[in-house]
């Protein structure tokens, strides 16, 4: 081995290297305030190998990003630990940048005749942040396209060149494939060759100043190797510790719904770019993107210079924590903004339930080559909720909301259709109180209607008493997939109470050729009755005239037949909530 | 870790030994060694098993190879000689991708009355396309030059192919030719199917 090390060392001086790397003077001893550089430097060693790993398995295309992320998130053999570790190491990397920098500034680390290092710090933390930025839109998800689409559009904010400038960035107008190799190309190819460049000549002036100690040296003096090099090992090692955990507590890094420009989604970037998005919403864009990072680029830019008189260096401080304290402020209103608004809650609740449906799809049927967003347009329990929030949720609602989970400020103006046609549904629409509330026919002229004044609230104790069975028997000629039928016999003898105990014969129809005044209850709540109802209420085997605001869909063209039996299978799914 | 050395420095005392600077320093240096290796192995450990996953996913999995239509027995000439057809396969995955009736292969069927046999196009030497030659009524791959007969055998002593074409099962069922299509292993003298 020796003879080897000789024979190399002779080549190369290999050995002299290393010393010099190992030897340097730490004047003062090792001390923890200097363990971030390395932390920083583990960091960024972490994202260029999990980010080579990723890129074995991941394809810049808008139909092939969010599958292949889906693949190595569900698919491939650990590679959800994997992204759960690149994602979790990124945001690492800003928390310790942040403490390596106010670790400088507080030491005074930034000064004469560190200036020029000071400049190489601040701008890995520019390159930092775009790699953040562009890693954010590759999952081609509906988080990343939508928060990238408000970063590119800041830049067209710069003067002259911005929207050009835009165009190159997006590689076009709109986003699509142009968008993601090119964010790639940044992403894994520009920016880290930046960083490394950048970093070789952080670490070489560093070194050519040496350590700036802070004063009293609480030890005698020693060397890199071995006693900061352990320091820095364990601070390296409780970052990985907590990447770890973060990445076993969240199953890895989040995917959300594949990026549809046609569904709408709460744009939010990551959690340390909130700040910037909540002061978009005080000051106008050209200020945010332009004037304000140039006025705080120019003072940062001159500290070094301030710092050398004693009042300069403490604005210096002052000015960061300021920036910092202000940050975190914008941040906290970010989110508890957010956090108060109940539309929010649901938009993202309905992204992650969307992000769950497409994954179960993708699992079950494959994605097709057009790419997996096409699983969920096509998706019919997607589409029913869609359908019912775009066209019956003004006045209808489902479980309370409006199908999505979003809440509606109006009251309701038509009966809840959660569970509709339900032994539950059916044995309170049958009872006077429940019937003139809201949440069945309170909202419409029926809550003065015959059946509410003449029939529900005529009928006395023992014949209240038998309205449940004759739920029960309405119920099942909705043949609910949720519900049992009834025998024959359980049939007939819950006939005999619609006919003869309470004669709803008298108004409604069931399997009879007359025509009765009140709704036809033949096959009520059936796949077709609900269409045929849906297609037009007016038609005399419903409502007649008496209809009440509920449009005919199918006559006017509202909605197309396919449309109307996707809601109808939709509705009929499942029961209400409880 | 001035606590950890502190601990360590008193360690010898309880047992002791000399408390040297020397031990201490050893200590260190360990401790330096090891954290920074658990460092350095971290990012690689933590997705070196994505890299190693298409053999986790295919070795000893052999599923059963599905019947597939290539084309009516009518299409085949009678009097034996050999036609090239695509192989279309109902539904096929490509890691995230699931295709419907893509083509994924090719070959040679040849019928002798109500049988017919099947080739693979792939030259079992090391996987070019082999052609059928009308003028010499046999296959050969313009790689490098393997010959086989209409049987499939290597004729050429010279071939560096180590095996006859590779066959695969075949059946006609009303007049249509079924094959179970496979890919095998180049360049050795067995048959294996590809897994």
């Amino acid at each position: 081995m020796n003879r080897f090390l000789d024979w190399l060392d002779d080549r190369s001086g290999i050995r002299g290297i290393v010393k010099e790397a190992l030897y340097e003077k730490v004047p003062g001893g090792a001390r923890w305030r200097y363990v971030w550089g390395s932390c920083l430097t583990f960091a960024f060693f972490t994202q260029v190998v999990t980010g080579t790993l990723l890129w074995m398995s991941y394809s810049p295309s808008a139909q092939t990003a969010w599958e292949s992320v889906y693949f190595i998130q569900y698919e491939v053999w650990g590679g959800w630990f994997l992204r759960g570790v690149h994602h979790y190491m990124a945001q690492a990397m800003i928390v310790l940048l942040v403490l390596h920098l106010m670790q400088v500034m507080i030491d005074g680390a930034y000064k004469a005749p560190r200036e020029l290092n000071f400049w190489f710090g601040i701008a890995l933390l520019g390159v930092t942040l775009a790699l953040s930025l562009t890693g954010y839109l590759l999952p081609w998800d509906q988080k990343g396209f939508w928060a990238t689409a408000v970063a590119t559009n800041l830049i067209a904010e710069v003067p002259l060149i911005g929207p050009i400038l835009q165009k190159i960035v997006v590689g076009g107008v709109e986003y699509g494939h142009q968008t993601i190799t090119r964010f790639f190309a940044l992403h894994a190819g520009i920016l880290p060759a930046a960083l490394v460049g950048l970093v070789v000549g952080h670490i070489y002036l560093f070194r050519k100043h040496g350590i700036h100690v802070k004063e009293p040296r609480p030890k005698k003096d020693s060397y890199f190797w071995p006693d900061q090099i352990l320091k820095d090992g364990v601070a390296c090692l409780a970052v990985m510790l907590a990447v770890i955990i973060l990445t076993l507590y969240f199953k890895g890094a989040p995917l959300g719904p594949p990026a549809d420009p046609s569904n709408e989604f709460p744009a939010r970037p990551e959690w340390y770019f909130l700040f910037l998005f909540q002061l978009l919403k005080y000051v106008p864009a050209f200020w945010g993107a332009v004037i304000i990072p140039l006025v705080l680029g120019l003072l940062i830019f001159i500290q070094p210079f301030l710092g050398a008189s004693r009042k300069g260096h403490q604005f210096n401080i002052g000015f960061w924590w300021c920036l910092l304290a202000g940050a975190a402020g914008l941040t906290f209103l970010a989110f508890s903004e957010d956090r108060s608004n109940s539309n929010h809650g649901a938009a993202v609740k309905e992204a992650e339930w969307q992000a769950n449906r497409v994954v179960q799809i993708a699992q079950e049927e494959g994605i097709p080559p057009a790419g997996a967003v096409t699983l969920l347009r096509k998706d019919h329990e997607n589409r029913g909720r869609r359908i019912f929030a775009a066209h019956c949720a003004s006045c209808h609602r489902y479980n309370g909301h409006d199908g999505r989970g979003y809440s509606v400020e109006e009251d309701p103006s038509a009966p809840e259709l959660a569970g509709f046609a339900s032994q539950e549904w059916l044995t309170k629409l049958l009872n006077y109180e429940h019937y003139t509330s809201l949440e069945y026919f309170g909202g419409t002229a029926f809550k003065d209607g015959t059946m509410a004044k003449k029939v529900l609230q005529k009928f006395d104790k023992e014949e209240q008493e038998l309205l449940p069975q004759v739920a029960i028997l309405l119920s099942d000629l909705a043949e609910l997939p949720y519900q049992e039928s009834l025998t024959e016999e359980k049939r007939e003898s819950l006939m005999d109470i619609f006919y003869d105990d309470l004669a709803c014969i008298d108004c409604h129809d069931i399997d009879s050729e007359g025509e009765g005044s009140a709704p036809d209850l033949t096959g009520y709540g059936s796949k077709k009755w609900m269409t045929d109802f849906i297609i037009n209420p007016e038609h005399e085997r419903f409502y007649g005239k008496k209809n009440d605001r509920m449009p005919a869909f199918g006559r006017d063209n509202k909605l197309t037949s396919e449309e109307i039996e996707i809601v109808v299978d939709w509705i009929r799914l499942r029961p209400a909530e409880k | 870790m001035t606590q950890k050395a502190n601990t360590k420095k008193e360690c010898p005392e309880t047992a002791k030994k000399c408390c040297s600077e020397d031990s201490r320093r050893k200590f260190i240096v360990v401790s330096t060694v090891t954290v920074s290796a658990a460092c350095g192995l971290f990012p690689l450990a933590s997705g070196i098993t994505t890299v190693f996953d298409p053999v986790k996913k295919s070795s000893g999995k052999q599923e059963k190879v599905p019947w597939t239509k290539v084309a009516p027995l009518r299409n085949l000439s009678e009097d034996g000689k050999p036609a090239k057809f695509e192989v279309i396969l109902e539904q096929v995955k490509d890691a995230w991708t699931t295709y419907k009736n893509v083509p994924v292969g090719a070959v040679y069927l040849a019928r002798d009355g109500d049988e017919v046999t099947a080739f693979n196009l792939k030259c079992p030497h090391l996987g070019c396309a082999v052609d059928y030659r009308s003028k010499s009524n046999d296959y050969f791959c313009p790689c490098h030059n393997s010959t086989f007969g209409l049987d499939g055998s290597v004729t050429d002593l010279e071939s560096p192919s180590p095996r006859g074409l590779d066959t695969m099962d075949t059946k006609v069922e009303e007049g249509v030719v079924w094959i179970r299509f496979q890919q095998f292993r180049p360049n050795i003298s067995d048959k294996v199917p590809l897994s």
